[in-house]
């Protein structure tokens, strides 16, 4: 089980996640929803490890991330919001640098990397360097990075963005699997719709601190557009309309 | 006229010429500094090499016209030889961004803009970053050039020379400049586009690495008045000499006619090449975002993914994730062959300096210049290629990527990385000029040569375990701020290190060089101690985080001058 306690972080004097705690149990999905701005991003970064927290405490069936980052970091595998890989390398030779990394063994690494880059039909590419690859086809990649050491948490900042309507139902199916083979999921989204078709509970950050913490099936029992109305009331949006008609007066006056 | 779209245009491409991509917001900082700081070195440079050349000049008027003038041919070959140095550097680095490329393509296009101006815009902001080099370079060079025609100023002929004299230097950093952009013109247009972006590098780091090469031979164009006065067989090949030729030409001159048509030719050349691949992409600039096929075909899957494999996980990864990141991105090959080409060039000057050279030395020889410069040689190559080697790896590459790393990082693996980057910096900095001296040293002293080489080695391994005992990061992977120590505090410091290092290395390779045995002595010592420093190493990082972003020095340094 992944455990959060009281998760603060502070950027000199900005207060960016407030006492925030959440758990991720072994088969279920989390969504975790919030506005730009929300703490969402530090969040993610806190639970893969790449930030240490101000305050608070990480663990992650039982190993603390402030006693052994290292074993903590083991566990997990992690797809970040932007594609951000080292495009010079091929997609054969990411996964490769990752494996070794990761200190897998030189035979499970020959035998999975050219079968991962098959099943996410990117074998055809595997020679080329990435700068010539699509934001889908590198999100792809960043994929099968998380899942080449079959991780226990899968952490996922925006996974579906620029994937292909084929590879996003491929996606999508996978993480139910993963989850009903006792895996957990957090997977941090703006997408409402993503949320309500394959998480099983969902946390709404607003302003650093949690705004809400429900289970999805309680949205589809309220009815349509529920999640999506509760969640402009959980984190005080303001009414868009006159924003919209602002927008537009400013551009007939140009 | 500040908001038109061309000129909005031109300051963007301006800009961004000095945009290098891979430095943070402290370190472009930095880098505007050091810049700065270059430009004041520059000109100090200038009234230094003024004063130099005063005691010479102050002679020559004393003595006959015919060797004053030829003094004056070769002085203005290097006046002229300076500028076009630097604008086809200034040229040759700024590479990948002489024509309008895909980006370009992409975002402007979406603009109400025409090719016309971007092009135009590109060639404008161009014009400017390299006349900035002209005029700085000139400006720098301008109380040297006007001592070189006090003699014209007497002999009321100033009018004549100084024009010609600044035609000839204008057009000689025209030429360099556009010569550079001639090069990569034409391999824009004649290059397969699936190998354009590797051979784009390649020509960028062979064009670097040859002007590097070449400042030993700009720096002896001063002495070279005899060359001038027997037309020596090498002056056809060397461009300031051209412009030279057309200078004296211009002057009334008949002798140098041959070399002021060369200039000619070669200018009028490299602009036709530069405006037709101008024109040529011009027509074609939709084809710049045409799909290719760029691929790195290496067989089959066993043999590509089995070149990952070693017994050290970690480190086989980071030595291949380097040597990828070296073949495959322009910048870090560039810096590595810079960085050797400068050594070689200054290694090759005082080879190229001491007589000698026709025979191999007696075997019993164990002094004199060139046996001295034949031990310093490759001593003083190493001294200056692992710390800038060790530069060139700090450099880094897509920062946001290296969440990967940091997420991996474990205890044993920084052993492993801190190993691996220790043996890359032992191949560039050390094998690699032991390979290309070892040989030369074979051929001068003989069987000898093996006891020297030996020692030679050792020392290398030390200096490098030395100088890499508090090196935590993984190559290209760490924020860099270049200029964060106190110059002139690490200049005396390098200075001093240097001289020391060539004086002990110096004593350890004449010793070793007189017997087998004694070379022997020196590399179980030498191997021992960095031995010792490798098991150090270890120990240290296993306790030591990877560092992923530099900082820069905060502490005050006390000098405790209130101390009770």
């Amino acid at each position: 089980m992944l455990q959060a306690r009281g998760l603060t972080k502070r950027y000199g004097g900005l207060l960016a996640l407030d006492r925030v705690s959440f758990e991720v149990h072994p088969g279920e999905i989390v969504g975790y929803l919030g506005p730009n701005g929300s703490g969402k991003s530090t969040t993610v970064n806190l639970v893969v490890g790449l930030l240490d927290p101000t305050a608070g405490e990480l663990s992650l069936s039982g190993i603390r991330a402030s006693q052994d980052p290292i074993g903590y970091k083991r566990r997990i595998g992690y797809v970040p919001e932007e594609p951000s890989l080292y495009t010079h390398l091929t997609a054969a030779d990411y996964l490769m640098l990752v494996g070794r990394l990761r200190r897998l063994p030189a035979a499970t690494l020959q035998a999975r990397v050219p079968e991962l880059l098959r099943l996410l039909q990117l074998h055809d590419s595997r020679y080329k360097p990435m700068t010539a690859f699509s934001k889908g086809m590198r999100q792809r990649v960043l994929v099968a990075s998380a899942l080449l050491h079959n991780p226990d948490l899968l952490v996922l900042d925006e996974p579906f963005s620029g994937l292909d309507v084929n590879a996003g139902l491929l996606l999508r199916t996978l993480l139910r699997m993963l989850a009903s083979e006792g895996r957990m999921i957090f997977f941090s989204t703006h997408r409402f719709d993503m949320v309500e078709k394959i998480c099983a509970r969902v946390i709404v950050l607003s302003s650093g601190r949690v705004a809400l913490e429900r289970r999805v099936a309680d949205f589809a029992r309220e009815g349509p557009d529920s999640l999506e109305e509760t969640f402009v009331r959980a984190t005080r949006q303001p009414d868009f309309a006159p924003l919209a008609r602002q927008i537009l007066d400013t551009i007939a006056g140009a | 006229m500040r908001d038109r779209p061309e000129v909005v245009l031109t300051r963007h491409f301006f800009t961004s010429l000095f945009d290098f991509g891979f430095l943070s917001d402290e370190g472009a900082e930095a880098a505007k500094r050091a810049l700065l700081g270059s430009l004041a070195v520059a000109a100090a440079f200038g009234l230094l090499l003024t004063r130099v050349f005063m005691a010479k000049y102050a002679a020559l008027t004393a003595g006959p016209e015919d060797a004053y003038q030829l003094e004056v041919v070769a002085d203005h070959a290097f006046l002229m030889a300076v500028p076009m140095w630097v604008v086809a550097g200034a040229c040759a680095v700024v590479g990948h961004s002489l024509f309008p490329d895909q980006t370009d393509f992409r975002v402007l296009m979406a603009e109400p803009l025409s090719p016309v101006t971007i092009f135009g815009s590109k060639l404008a902001s161009l014009l400017l970053f390299g006349g900035l080099f002209v005029a700085g370079t000139h400006l720098a060079l301008l109380p040297l050039a006007a001592l070189t025609m006090l003699g014209a100023l007497k002999s009321g002929s100033v009018l004549t020379v100084a024009p010609a004299f600044a035609f000839s230097s204008l057009l000689g950093s025209l030429f360099a400049g556009l010569a550079i952009v001639a090069v990569h013109g034409l391999l824009l247009l004649l290059a397969p586009r699936a190998r354009l972006l590797t051979l784009s590098g390649a020509v960028r780091s062979f064009l670097l690495g040859a002007l590097v090469l070449s400042v030993p031979l700009v720096a002896r164009l001063p002495g070279a008045a005899r060359a001038f006065s027997s037309d020596a067989w090498w002056l056809p090949y060397t461009p300031p000499a051209w412009f030279v030729g057309l200078e004296r030409w211009l002057t009334g001159d008949a002798r140098y006619a041959t070399l002021g048509a060369l200039a000619a030719i070669a200018t009028a050349a490299v602009i036709i090449a530069s405006v037709a691949s101008y024109v040529v992409l011009y027509r074609r600039f939709d084809q710049v975002i045409a799909p290719s096929s760029p691929s790195y075909s290496s067989g089959d899957d066993v043999r590509s993914l089995g070149r990952w494999i070693g017994r050290s996980p970690v480190r086989h990864a980071i030595h291949r994730f380097v040597s990828l990141t070296v073949r495959r991105s322009v910048l870090h090959q560039t810096l590595v062959v810079g960085v050797l080409a400068a050594a070689g060039g200054f290694v090759m000057n005082s080879l190229l300096s001491a007589d000698g050279w026709r025979e191999p030395l007696d075997t019993r020889v164990r002094d004199g210049e060139l046996f001295g410069t034949l031990l310093w040689a490759p001593m003083a190559m190493i001294f200056l290629a692992i710390p800038t080697i060790r530069i060139a790896l700090s450099v880094p590459l897509d920062l946001r990527s290296n969440w990967i790393f940091r997420m991996t990082e474990d205890v044993q693996g920084r052993g492993e990385v801190v190993a691996a980057t220790v043996r890359i910096v032992l191949a560039l900095a050390v094998a690699i000029p032991l390979a290309i001296l070892g040989p030369v040293q074979w051929w001068m002293l003989g069987r000898a040569a093996l006891n020297v080489v030996l020692a030679e080695a050792a020392i290398g391994w030390l200096l490098v375990e030395w100088l890499m005992a508090d090196w935590r990061r993984i190559p290209f992977t760490c924020s860099y701020i270049p200029g964060k120590g106190f110059v002139p505090h690490m200049v005396v410091k390098g200075l001093a290190s240097y001289v020391f290092f060539t004086w002990a290395t110096g004593l350890v390779l004449r010793f070793s060089h007189a017997r087998l045995r004694t070379a022997l002595v020196f590399v179980v010592i030498l191997g021992a101690a960095a031995g010792a420093l490798r098991v150090q190493r270890w120990r240290n990082a296993r306790t030591t985080s990877l560092t992923f972003e530099e900082v820069l020095p905060t502490d005050v340094t006390p000098l405790g001058l209130n101390v009770d």
